[in-house]
């Protein structure tokens, strides 16, 4: 049998474009890990996070960089969060080295084969996507920092606000090529 | 039709599931010795008014809770949003 190594590559082979005031990137080599809180643990399992990343657990709602800022936590619901870490090069280990810290306080989930991450950025950025997004995406509502479980075109979407005028969008892998299609096309209709 | 989720805050209805009535939560005593006429109720019978209803909406494309929500039925008014897992602790549940 013949030796051979699988190596993953990002779902839109590393798109990038400039719209003029608009730019869609895909993030790839991010590890995206879920944490699920036990039910009646939220004190025990917020203090462990608050040990090992050095910053207080968001709120539902938002997210949070870590003290060294290689994480960034999002407070998807009551008892589940994600954790973004960017510049992974094995994004399927994160999981268990988080696994290990947590014990039996969080439990983890590989993620990072589920989602694909975009990057949407530029001073039009918001009047693209509030054509397709399901939440009110008003700066005073929707701050910096901020995240929401929603949908875009129909399609399932994580979406947060991490500076002034840029986004992430976290969609299914599996539907990746249709998210773009639908992200782009809104871009285009509003150039 | 926005439900104003006690979390998240205004959502549209369209990120959520419906379900039915509230009463699904009391899920019989599969041990009593009445419980099949318990679960053919739990099964099958509905109140069905005119007025305010409580029923249970699944925030599928949110943040996957259990809404227990008071609608109108005939308005669509909705004048309460409990979170479920609130609700059923309330009754003595543990989940």
């Amino acid at each position: 049998m013949g030796e051979f190594t699988l190596k993953a590559e990002p779902f839109l082979d590393r798109y990038e474009r400039d719209f003029g005031s608009v730019s869609i990137k895909e993030l790839h080599q991010q590890a995206i890990v879920s944490f699920a809180i036990p039910n009646g643990c939220e004190t025990k399992a917020e203090k462990t996070l608050n040990k090992v990343f050095g910053v207080a657990c968001p709120k539902v709602g938002n997210s949070v960089l870590s003290k060294d800022g290689s994480a960034r936590l999002m407070r998807l619901g009551a008892d589940q969060l994600f954790c973004l870490l960017s510049n992974q090069q094995d994004t399927h280990s994160a999981h268990l080295v988080m696994n290990q810290k947590f014990g039996q306080d969080i439990y983890t989930t590989d993620q990072s084969d589920v989602w694909v991450c975009v990057e949407v950025s530029g001073t039009q950025t918001r009047k693209a996507l509030e054509r397709i997004c399901a939440i009110d995406l008003h700066p005073d509502h929707f701050t910096i920092a901020s995240i929401a479980r929603t949908t875009m075109e129909h399609l399932g979407t994580i979406i947060l606000r991490s500076a002034e005028n840029t986004y992430v969008l976290l969609s299914a892998s599996s539907s990746a090529n249709s998210f773009l299609h639908a992200l782009e096309t809104s871009v285009e209709n509003t150039m | 039709m926005i439900i104003n989720h006690p979390l998240l805050g205004p959502r549209d209805a369209s990120e959520f599931v419906y379900l039915g009535d509230e009463s699904l939560i009391n899920r019989p005593d599969p041990n009593s010795e009445d419980a099949d006429d318990r679960f053919y109720e739990y099964g099958y019978l509905r109140d069905n008014p005119a007025g305010d209803l409580r029923e249970l909406w699944y925030h599928e494309q949110g943040d996957r809770s259990w809404l227990v929500v008071t609608r109108n039925t005939l308005t669509h008014e909705i004048t309460s949003v409990e979170m479920a897992r609130d609700v059923a602790k309330a009754k003595g549940r543990d989940k």
